[in-house]
């Protein structure tokens, strides 16, 4: 049952979950629209790619060597736009992903336009899911504990938040910086898993595709990425059997699903208090 | 909020299902047709470069239905089973893995794009499927593992033997290259460099531009200054002809050289007149006279009501080779078709005579195509 083809769906949905819960993190939970989510992708992806081609370091040096650069990064763009309100970011993040792909474009070692090839199939089922896990419990961690409330207060009321005594630059920028972090280590996965990428594979469409997740699954809600995700990923797979109408197919169930849960799938769900609210009905039932 | 939860956890549920119930029935029909030999399509059918990858199958069905008409391969009748890739690197590999695990496919023609094809290959390879992609022409593709093939000029080739040409034949020695920023331009103006310099020219100026540009006046005015007497455009037919019209507004009076991205009838629709002249590389010339090309050309309009292009005509004939593989082979054992693909010799094609060379690339003659008259001509 479970043959090659199911593993290599299941890999990518995992790679595309923890894109999803990153840009989840900074549009869903802090509420800062980013549209370049697949530049930071590829900066994680082409900086893990090089160490394993020109040095052959562990995978686990690369994976994160990329996920740090994508982060530096995010912090580089962070720093002047986010001290602004509004959407100034998602203009900038556009043009930032621009500027990504043509640098990558004219890179010598970069591989310029061939992109780079043969890079080692190291990622699989089992490391990419024990991410996901890792990943998953550390941001539902991270949402319930006092910088994650901060990241809330600042999606909900910007400047309600700062009255309070939150330091709303900094906490956007720490928001923006693990967002773009998780984008590097899925980037990382990918190169690593495909062992073949290329300077357009992460444009605008891309980025846009990972928005798609967030939002189909809902804002800001952990279990709702992961089943954007998952949904996303396998529904294209799905509908091979249409063929040539496939991608009118995959539009028709976009619609639909947006028609019938306007806020997402699981929009305003989340994992802590799904159980919470079982918990007290619990209670109220015994009483 | 109790029946909004329930709905979730309800839809949830259904998607697990149809995930599951949905793969297990494509699994089970694919056994059930042991009779037949099963071939695979990876390509873009839908997404911005759908046109190459709908070329790539109508030439494949051409080939196939030719064949199942006329008995099939040793009274085996071949089916054909395509899978959209997008245009997407993950998406070409998932499509490859489908069909050799869930379709059980004998061999793959594909992918259609040089980027998919370079992430689709391995998985290939590494199932020991055979793979003949006949449009990828980047570097490299070949040289990804022994079950890779390729049934197409590489760009390599093309642009060396233009310039060789454009040297020795047309005596021309004052060049100007012009190239688009991405994989395929990028590697015609490498090669057609290299190949004027080994031939101790030295081109005058270098200048490129992107995919989707309109004005070109910027490259063009540099150009001019040097006075060269031939520019090689390193790109498509869209921009080519929009590159021939700018440069004739602006007074240059140049020959054009191109490769066989130039070949389409686009090219003659947007040129007009300022692509009078033209000669470029090209891998098929519809208007050749050869019966079989011709049977082709006709075949294709029948079913598909247009002219067939380059991307189809490489595409059948690729089909054409792995089927006589197959016929030889006398099996559908991946393994031997593969040893049978690697002894191809002069394989009589509508896109010439194709050799593989011992890492699976092609050798072909190469075309050269003028525009005369408003016609496509073919002048070597």
């Amino acid at each position: 049952m479970f043959n090659a083809y199911y593993l290599q769906v299941l890999v990518v949905v995992g790679i595309n979950t923890i894109l999803a819960l990153g840009l989840n993190l900074i549009t869903g939970i802090t509420g800062q629209l980013s549209l370049g989510h697949a530049a930071f992708m590829s900066i994680g992806a082409y900086t893990s790619a090089i160490l394993s081609l020109k040095y052959q370091l562990p995978f686990a040096v690369v994976l994160l060597s990329g996920a740090f650069m994508a982060a530096f990064f995010g912090i580089i763009l962070g720093f002047p736009t986010l001290r602004l309100s509004g959407d100034y970011l998602a203009i900038t993040t556009l043009g930032f992903a621009e500027i990504t792909k043509v640098v990558l474009l004219n890179m010598e070692s970069a591989g310029k336009a061939l992109g780079l090839a043969g890079i080692p199939q190291k990622a699989n089922v089992y490391n990419v899911y024990v991410l996901v896990i890792v990943v998953v419990f550390a941001l539902i961690r991270l949402i319930n504990s006092r910088v994650g409330r901060a990241f809330q207060a600042i999606r909900e009321d910007e400047i309600a938040a700062e009255a309070t005594g939150i330091p709303i630059t900094r906490y956007k920028i720490m928001a923006f910086a693990i967002g773009s972090f998780l984008a590097g280590l899925g980037g990382g996965l990918y190169a690593h898993y495909l062992t073949y990428i290329n300077p357009t594979d992460f444009g605008f469409l891309k980025s846009i595709e990972i928005l798609n997740m967030v939002v189909l699954g809902g804002m800001g809600s952990i279990p709702g990425s992961v089943l954007g995700a998952l949904i996303l990923t396998v529904v294209p797979e799905m509908l091979r059997f249409v063929q040539d109408y496939r991608m009118l197919f995959y539009g028709v169930v976009l619609i639909f699903l947006m028609i019938f849960r306007p806020n997402g799938l699981l929009g305003g769900v989340s994992l802590t208090k799904m159980l919470s609210t079982r918990k007290r009905r619990n209670l109220e039932t015994n009483n | 909020m109790q029946k909004l939860r329930k709905l979730v956890w309800i839809s949830l549920l259904l998607m697990v299902v149809l995930v599951f119930t949905g793969c297990g029935q494509q699994g089970e029909t694919s056994k059930q047709d042991e009779e037949t030999i099963k071939i695979g399509t990876v390509g873009p059918l839908s997404g911005d470069t759908a046109t190459y990858g709908v070329s790539t199958k109508n030439g494949v069905e051409i080939a196939i239905e030719e064949i199942n008409n006329s008995g099939g391969i040793n009274g085996k009748k071949i089916t054909l089973i395509p899978q959209d890739s997008k245009g997407d690197q993950a998406e070409a590999a998932n499509a490859t893995q489908k069909l050799i695990s869930q379709d059980n496919v004998s061999a793959i023609i594909g992918a259609v794009l040089s980027s998919e094809t370079l992430a689709a290959a391995p998985i290939a390879n590494d199932a020991g499927i055979p793979m003949i992609s006949s449009s990828a022409t980047a570097p490299g593709v070949p040289d990804v593992g022994p079950f890779i093939f390729r049934n197409c000029i590489a760009d390599q080739v093309q642009a060396a033997q233009l310039a060789e040409y454009a040297v020795k034949e047309l005596n021309l020695d004052k060049f100007a290259v012009l190239y688009t920023k991405n994989d395929y331009g990028e590697a015609l103006k490498d090669t057609f460099v290299e190949t004027l310099k080994s031939l101790d020219k030295e081109p005058l100026v270098v200048e490129s531009y992107v995919d989707g540009d309109n004005d070109f006046s910027a490259q063009i005015t540099k150009i001019a200054a040097q006075k060269p007497q031939a520019i090689y455009v390193g790109g498509y037919y869209t921009e080519a002809a929009k590159i021939a019209q700018q440069a004739k507004q602006k007074g240059l009076e140049v020959i054009f050289l191109g490769g066989d991205g130039f070949y389409s009838p686009k090219l003659l629709e947007l040129g007009g007149d300022a692509v009078e002249g033209v000669i470029f590389t090209a891998g098929f010339y519809d208007k050749d006279p050869d019966e079989n090309v011709q049977k082709f050309v006709a075949a294709y309009k029948a079913k598909f009501n247009e002219d067939p292009d380059m991307f189809a005509a490489q595409a059948y004939d690729a089909a054409m080779i792995l089927i006589e593989a197959i016929k030889k082979a006398g099996t559908t054992d991946p393994a031997a078709i593969q040893a049978e693909l690697a002894k191809t010799k002069d394989f009589p094609g509508i896109t010439g005579k194709t050799s593989f060379t011992e890492n699976g690339d092609a050798v072909k003659d190469i075309l050269i195509l003028k525009v005369e008259n408003g016609a496509f001509k073919r002048i070597r």
